[in-house]
């Protein structure tokens, strides 16, 4: 069966629902990525995002009448299971650490002017950033659902708040808790070296 | 405007820009106070970094296992549902031929059972053999137990004798002329005995010559 590109979601699904699997797999395809990128950063491991991202879509197989397209978009559906998962996960380990299948040569590559650094340089940012990561993976998840999807994913406020079903102000209030906590733990990371080396 | 008023409005200046006056005001409040200043620096430092942070997986996606797997799954549900789908109705076609299979046989049976429905209507006859017969057929009689073969009257069903009652009745040979048998005409005077098979409309629908009838 054709399917166009702007096909809506939940012709889709009613497609998907009665055994058109072109349709699943365009549905899939449209959602899929920011899913995963969702979860990722909010567990910081790449396993545990890709299992979440698979059991959010077998959840989609098997009960697709639990998505009522009057109450939301697919994607706010998809989003409030997708966090569910990954609230289930961060119960089960608490903190996990490091995206470990980033790969080190692209993710340096992320930052501005990375070709003309020294290598004492590209070490500082490196660390940097894994201070940044490490800071974010410790938020409280409210404030770091906030500042993944505001911070790291850059939806604007009403998006965030949609698919985090709050208010817009519960979005700014949590962001800004947020980045203070986020702020306050670089600092402490950052200064934790200097403090060790001030004791020896 | 305060600290807090500060902190409300959010550290991303960029944001209030549609709010010109409080824009201003937090500008101006960072002027003032080193504490929200020095936290707004921080902050601007922190959104590059998160930014890059951000960048680094801004073209992550679910490895293609997931939607292979995905597929399968999919593909078994269908299956699995089609299957279920096919069996309910195998089996709801199964019941209805059972039952449509019952129901001719039964209604065979019936039909086969029909002439012999004296035996029954003799029972029924038994049942009721104290309460007296309607005057219109003149003696009251015991039902018989004799058995024999009831002839039908013409225009009689056989399946009209499921209640039917036995009466035995003294009448002249030439009355059975009028239920429409063939009389012989020198013995049309003659008192004979003979077994009624009365129906629920009171009408006989089958006769026979009692045993001891001239």
């Amino acid at each position: 069966m054709h399917i166009e590109a702007q096909e809506r979601d939940d012709v889709l699904l009613r497609r998907s629902a009665k055994g058109d699997e072109e349709a699943f797999t365009e549905l899939y395809r449209r959602h899929q990525a920011p899913l995963y990128r969702f979860a990722l950063r909010m567990s910081g491991n790449v396993w545990a995002a890709e299992e979440i991202v698979q059991d959010v879509f077998v959840t989609l197989i098997r009960d697709p009448k639990k998505f009522d397209p009057g109450r939301g978009a697919l994607r706010s559906y998809l989003y409030g299971i997708t966090r569910n998962r990954v609230m289930k996960h961060l119960e089960r380990v608490p903190r996990e650490w490091l995206h470990e299948e980033i790969d080190e040569d692209n993710a340096s590559q992320a930052g501005p002017g990375f070709d003309v650094m020294t290598p004492a340089e590209w070490a500082e940012l490196h660390e940097r950033r894994e201070q940044v990561r490490a800071a974010v993976l410790e938020l409280p998840v409210e404030f770091r659902e906030a500042v993944v999807l505001c911070g790291l994913e850059e939806l604007s406020y009403e998006e965030a708040a949609q698919l985090l079903e709050c208010p817009v102000g519960t979005i700014r209030s949590r962001l800004h808790r947020g980045r203070a906590l986020l702020l306050a733990k670089l600092e402490m990371l950052r200064d934790t070296p200097k403090r060790a080396g001030a004791n020896r | 405007m305060t600290c807090e008023e500060f902190e409300l409005a959010g550290l991303d200046l960029e944001t209030l820009r549609e709010d010109n006056a409080v824009l201003l005001a937090a500008r101006e409040h960072l002027r003032v106070c080193p504490h929200c200043a020095a936290l707004h620096e921080n902050w601007q430092a922190l959104r590059a970094d998160l930014h890059a942070v951000g960048a680094e997986t801004q073209e992550a996606e679910a490895p293609p296992r997931v939607e292979m797997r995905l597929r399968q799954e999919y593909r078994t549900r269908h299956k699995t549902v089609k299957a279920r789908r096919v069996a309910v109705i195998a089996g709801w076609t199964l019941a209805a031929a059972a039952v449509v299979l019952v129901a001719v046989s039964w209604i065979n049976w019936r039909n086969q059972v029909g002439p012999s429905t004296p035996a029954a209507a003799v029972a029924t006859a038994k049942v009721g053999s104290t309460k007296p017969a309607g005057p219109e057929l003149g003696e009251t009689l015991v039902a018989s137990n004799d058995t024999g073969e009831f002839t039908l009257l013409p225009g009689s069903l056989p399946g009209t004798l499921e209640d039917a009652t036995v009466v035995r009745v003294q009448m002249q040979r030439g009355s059975l002329g009028a239920l429409g048998l063939t009389v012989n005409e020198e013995r049309a005077s003659d008192l004979i005995q003979v077994d009624l098979l009365v129906g629920d409309d009171g009408q006989p629908q089958a006769l026979r010559l009692a045993q001891n009838a001239n």
